[in-house]
């Protein structure tokens, strides 16, 4: 470990931003300038380069290159995490499309999956699944892999569990409520080798793709009655989070609805296309 | 000294006999010389006085003649006699008178006798005798003999002087011939010596070099001297030691070439080197067989060695895979030690029972796949393992080994079972089968080989253990590491995400703030009571804060309107935002006017947990409201008479609907806004054109116009012209599956009442089937016309 380095500066993060926006399609330039400043610093102290060499590597080494975007993005996640919006999903959300023919779901910076097979395993539990059609999106190739492998550690975990039992087999609506569903049902707990694997019904499902929120757009030729994309938009400044609000709001089905994270809200001009409920957004 | 060193014994008496012999010869003949001499020199003596006594008595005789004395008669009648020699040459006698005058002699008459012979003479004083003198003349001086007698009548001596060198002159002859015996005598004594010694010589030489040739190690033939002399004897002995000790080299080269068992007799009792070869080949005999033992024990030992060291690489090869390591050992141990099975357990202590597994079976050079567990205890395997003894059998009770034993099926002869142990601890048990009995030293080399197993198999043990124990700590720290970077990614989140609140809670602070300062806002319960409210409200009301808080708002509300908010209220409770303008009574029943919003809040969950209302004053603006009430009059009746136009106009849709429906059937009806939104399209455009009604309408046809996209000038002109209310036409032609459609578009404006261009009607024409369809157009064109002017 290097002593401690000087700290990233407005210029430094600017040039970081810069060059790798000029040899790649990536752009940071929107990005929250606090949160990327914190990433770019941990990405010099980890390979203990100063910004000069790490920019020079940028250039030339393009496989370098996309470690480093994979190390820019955070990729925090869990099974059921926050299980009140999870409720809302199930006693508001959900119900909503409960007679359409087909749902699509949209899972957008979907990380290593986790959100992607509990919205299913939820969906299975509502008797749903068969009519949705799950997307899933990260900018980050690695999570991606992880999440098409479906295969989680077990022993850090255990929150998963708790979360699937608060979810899953309680109604925090109705207390005398339980469901009995076994684990088993949905993934393999072996705590030997220490993981938790999806099962395959659940892993064969979902479209994973590759996807920059801010430059690609809708790559899906659909629109969907459900967009998940939490704990995304702190990253973003004002401008890119309105940017990708549009997004969302063109690609929704009127009265589709856009969830995002448990401390995320939309303020600004697509406030008012979108009315609220909870950590959801209906489309006007 | 040095030469007679060097002589041979011959010439050694031949140098010392022969001048010995000359010595004794030559004495003997000078003492035979000086014998004969001095008695020839008596004999001459001898007779000089018998010629002496002669010639006195021829003297007597003429004195008797003559008278008495000497007279010259005398002198003349002797003359005769004396005148010749005695017996040789010179020796005349003489008459000498007494003072020694020669009174006659042949030649020295007159002379005179040496004055000492006289004296000497005079000195014997007797009649008769000699004496030796010596005779001086003038060139020579003589030793004679003067042989006397005294003649008293003549008172003179008669003498005779001898020459003794005459005298002996005879002798001389003598002594040659006695030189000459001497030299002969001695020369055949020479040869004598010569040819007597040579033989003796020789026999010495033959046996000098026969003794030379011992001297120098060498063994040399026989000595042939077969006469019965020392020498014989000699040669005799010096062939017996020839032989003795040819017989003893050959013994020696037999004992050299290792054949100790070589018939030897020593040559004697007292032989020491027969003796010490015997002795020495007895030591030997010993030596040898200690050799033998000494080698056959180095043969084992390094046998042992060797397969230690051969076993300490095995075990240090692949000791990271104990199958392996087995396998090569249990195959290499059969094969060293020439048995023909092999096997070895191992104890298995992972778990809580403790049992033998088959680690490696070998039998027949083929491995065997047997996965076998055997009890502590249980058959031999087993209770070497608990004894902790080597187990070794030669009488095996047949099928032993297929059945209690560990390994294969057929039955040998010896059965070695060795406990893999270290300090008392077991790990194993080896067993082995052999159709040969096992030797001591087998048995000991595979329990040491099992003490290296047993260490080998303790620190595999303890390797696999640790490297267990290291991928654990790896695993750990790698998971460790990806749970820090999770949580630094948790933290990173809950960064960002506190920012992005801290950031929205500002915004919404200002817009708070802006709205206190401004507007009113108040924070009701479901219930309809008032929990908070800002100044502009309290301002409003006329009420204070605490006054407010905990207020009904219903109570506020003029009765008369209160039924009315009341179900409004439900409203917002179930779930939507209201708009409404609410007559309040404040204060002393001050009359307020509140343009209000009702907006239900919730939680995260979608449960109502409060509900806000915004509001601003437009108490004035109701004034002037109901100050202009005459004008809302006025404004009824023109609605009226907008009910009525849209009445008409309701007309016109009908009619128009059916016009649309006939054109429906044969034209390309588009109905565009003014501000180019295309709101209809008929289904003969889905048919003729292609296009799905989805994609076309509530687009712009500006955004899709093939004019406006290509030829943008050219549709502005287009546009403006329809703007101002001038009909505009086009043909476009395209192609619909492979077919090219002709199509002629009429685009004509509508305007209202008021001139503002209220919709643009394209009715497009598919020209390609006939012209007759595009003068049936124009027709209804113009009835269209008509209908919309009217």
């Amino acid at each position: 470990m290097a002593g401690q380095r000087m700290q990233v500066t407005d210029q430094d993060l600017q040039y970081f931003v810069n060059t790798i926006k000029s040899v790649s399609r990536y752009d940071f330039s929107e990005y929250s300038d606090k949160s990327l400043k914190r990433r770019l610093q941990k990405i010099l102290e980890d390979y203990n380069l100063d910004l000069t060499s790490l920019l020079t590597n940028l250039r030339i080494d393009k496989d370098f290159l996309e470690k480093v975007v994979k190390e820019v993005t955070v990729n925090t996640t869990e099974l059921f995490r926050d299980p009140p919006v999870w409720h809302l999903l199930r006693s508001r959300i959900l119900p909503r499309f409960k007679n359409n023919k087909t749902i699509n779901i949209w899972h957008a910076g979907c990380s290593t999956g986790q959100e992607v097979y509990s919205m299913m395993i939820l969906l299975n539990e509502m008797e749903m699944l068969d009519r949705a059609k799950i997307f899933a999106t990260d900018l980050n190739t690695d999570v991606l892999e992880a999440a098409k492998l479906g295969v989680y550690k077990y022993r850090f975990n255990l929150g998963y569990l708790d979360n699937f039992d608060k979810v899953i087999k309680q109604n925090p609506l109705n207390f005398e409520e339980y469901n009995d569903v076994p684990y088993e049902k949905y993934f393999d707990i072996d705590k030997v080798k220490d993981t938790i694997t999806m099962k395959k019904f659940l892993t064969e499902r979902p479209i994973f793709r590759k996807h920059d929120l801010v430059v690609d757009g809708n790559i899906f030729f659909a629109k969907f009655d459900l967009i998940l994309c939490r704990n995304v938009i702190i990253y973003f400044n004002y401008t890119l989070q309105n940017k990708v609000f549009e997004l969302f709001h063109n690609n929704l089905y009127p009265k589709g609805v856009l969830l995002l994270g448990m401390h995320e809200t939309i303020l600004g001009p697509w406030a008012t296309r979108f009315e609220r409920l909870g950590q959801a957004y209906i489309k006007k | 000294m040095k030469a007679l060193a060097n002589m041979k014994l011959t010439q050694r008496i031949q140098i010392v006999i022969i001048p010995l012999m000359v010595i004794l010869f030559a004495m003997a003949g000078l003492i035979l010389n000086q014998f004969s001499s001095s008695r020839t020199i008596n004999n001459a003596i001898h007779e000089a006085f018998v010629y002496i006594d002669r010639l006195t008595d021829l003297a007597n005789i003429v004195e008797q003649k003559t008278g008495p004395g000497l007279s010259a008669n005398d002198i003349f009648e002797l003359k005769g006699y004396f005148s010749k020699p005695a017996y040789q040459k010179t020796d005349y006698p003489a008459l000498i008178s007494k003072n020694g005058q020669y009174l006659i002699h042949v030649t020295r008459q007159g002379g005179r006798l040496p004055l000492q012979t006289i004296q000497d003479i005079k000195l014997q004083n007797a009649k008769e005798g000699y004496i030796s003198y010596l005779d001086v003349t003038e060139n020579k001086t003589e030793q004679r003999i003067l042989v006397y007698k005294y003649y008293k009548p003549y008172n003179a001596y008669i003498a005779i002087s001898l020459s003794p060198k005459e005298t002996l002159e005879q002798v001389k002859v003598n002594r040659r011939a006695m030189i000459l015996i001497v030299v002969i005598s001695s020369l055949i004594i020479a040869l004598m010596v010569y040819y007597i010694l040579k033989p003796v010589s020789k026999g010495l030489m033959h046996l000098t070099v026969r003794l030379r040739q011992l001297a120098q190690g060498e063994i040399p033939s026989h000595a042939n001297i077969n006469d019965k002399s020392e020498l014989g004897d000699l040669s005799q002995s010096l062939n017996r030691l020839i032989d003795g000790l040819k017989s003893t080299t050959e013994f020696a080269r037999q004992i050299e070439q290792n054949h100790l068992d070589f018939e030897f007799k020593p040559m004697s009792k007292n032989d020491q080197l027969g003796l010490a070869l015997l002795q020495m080949r007895e030591s030997l005999k010993k030596a040898y067989l200690e050799e033998q033992k000494r080698k056959e024990e180095d043969n084992i030992r390094s046998w042992f060695n060797a397969g230690l060291a051969k076993f300490g690489d095995i075990l240090r090869q692949n000791n990271n895979n104990l199958i392996i390591l087995a396998d090569n050992v249990i195959q290499n141990l059969v094969n060293y030690l020439d048995a023909n099975q092999g096997g070895i357990f191992m104890l298995n202590d992972h778990d809580s029972d403790q049992y033998l597994e088959l680690l490696s079976a070998f039998a027949f050079n083929r491995k065997k796949f047997i996965q076998k567990t055997i009890m502590l205890g249980e058959g031999l395997v087993g209770t070497c393992a608990v004894e902790k003894q080597t187990i070794y059998l030669k009488e095996i009770p047949q099928d032993y080994i297929a059945i209690t034993s560990g390994l294969g099926e057929a039955t040998p002869t010896a059965l070695l079972l060795v406990p893999l142990k270290l300090e008392d601890k077991i790990f194993g048990v080896i067993e082995i089968a052999s159709f040969n009995e096992f030797a001591p030293h087998q048995i000991e080399f595979v329990e040491k080989v099992g003490e290296s197993i047993a260490t080998t198999l303790n620190s595999v043990k303890n390797n696999l253990k640790t490297q267990e124990l290291l991928e654990q700590s790896q695993q750990q720290r790698e998971e460790m590491a990806a749970q820090e970077e999770e949580m630094r990614q948790n933290m990173e989140e809950m960064q960002a995400t506190q920012e992005e609140m801290q950031r929205k809670n500002l915004e919404l602070e200002i817009i708070t703030n802006a709205i206190n300062q401004s507007l009113i806002s108040l924070s009701l319960t479901e219930d309809g009571f008032i929990t908070d409210s800002n100044t502009v409200f309290q301002e409003m009301t006329g009420y204070s804060k605490s006054e407010v808080e905990g207020m009904l708002l219903e109570n506020l509300i003029n009765p008369d309107e209160r039924e009315g908010f009341i179900q409004l209220w439900q409203t917002v409770v179930n779930g939507q935002s209201v708009n409404t303008t609410l007559h309040l009574l404040g204060n002393n029943n001050r009359e307020r006017f509140m343009l209000t919003t009702l907006s239900p809040g919730f939680d995260s969950m979608g449960l109502l947990i409060k509900i806000l209302l915004i509001g601003q004053d437009v108490t004035e603006a109701k004034k002037l409201e109901i100050m202009t009430q005459q004008q809302a009059k006025e404004i009824e009746q023109n609605l009226r008479k907008l009910k009525k136009e849209q009445d008409i106009s309701a007309q016109r849709q009908r009619e128009m609907e059916t016009l649309l429906k006939a054109l429906d059937q044969n034209c390309l009806v588009t109905i565009i806004e003014p501000d180019g939104l295309i709101s209809y399209i008929n289904n003969k455009n889905v048919e003729v054109l292609g296009d799905k009604k989805e994609d076309i309408e509530n687009r712009y046809l500006q955004d899709i116009d093939y004019t406006a996209k290509n030829k943008p000038k050219e549709f502005e002109r287009f546009w403006k012209a329809l703007q101002n209310g001038k009909k505009q036409t086009r043909e476009f032609s395209l192609t619909v599956s492979g077919k090219v459609k002709w199509v002629l578009e009429n685009f004509t404006p509508i305007m209202d009442e008021n001139g503002q261009l209220y919709k643009i009607i394209n009715i497009g024409l598919d020209i390609t089937e006939n012209k007759q369809k595009e003068e049936e157009l124009n027709s209804i064109i113009a009835q269209l016309k008509e209908q919309l002017k009217k």
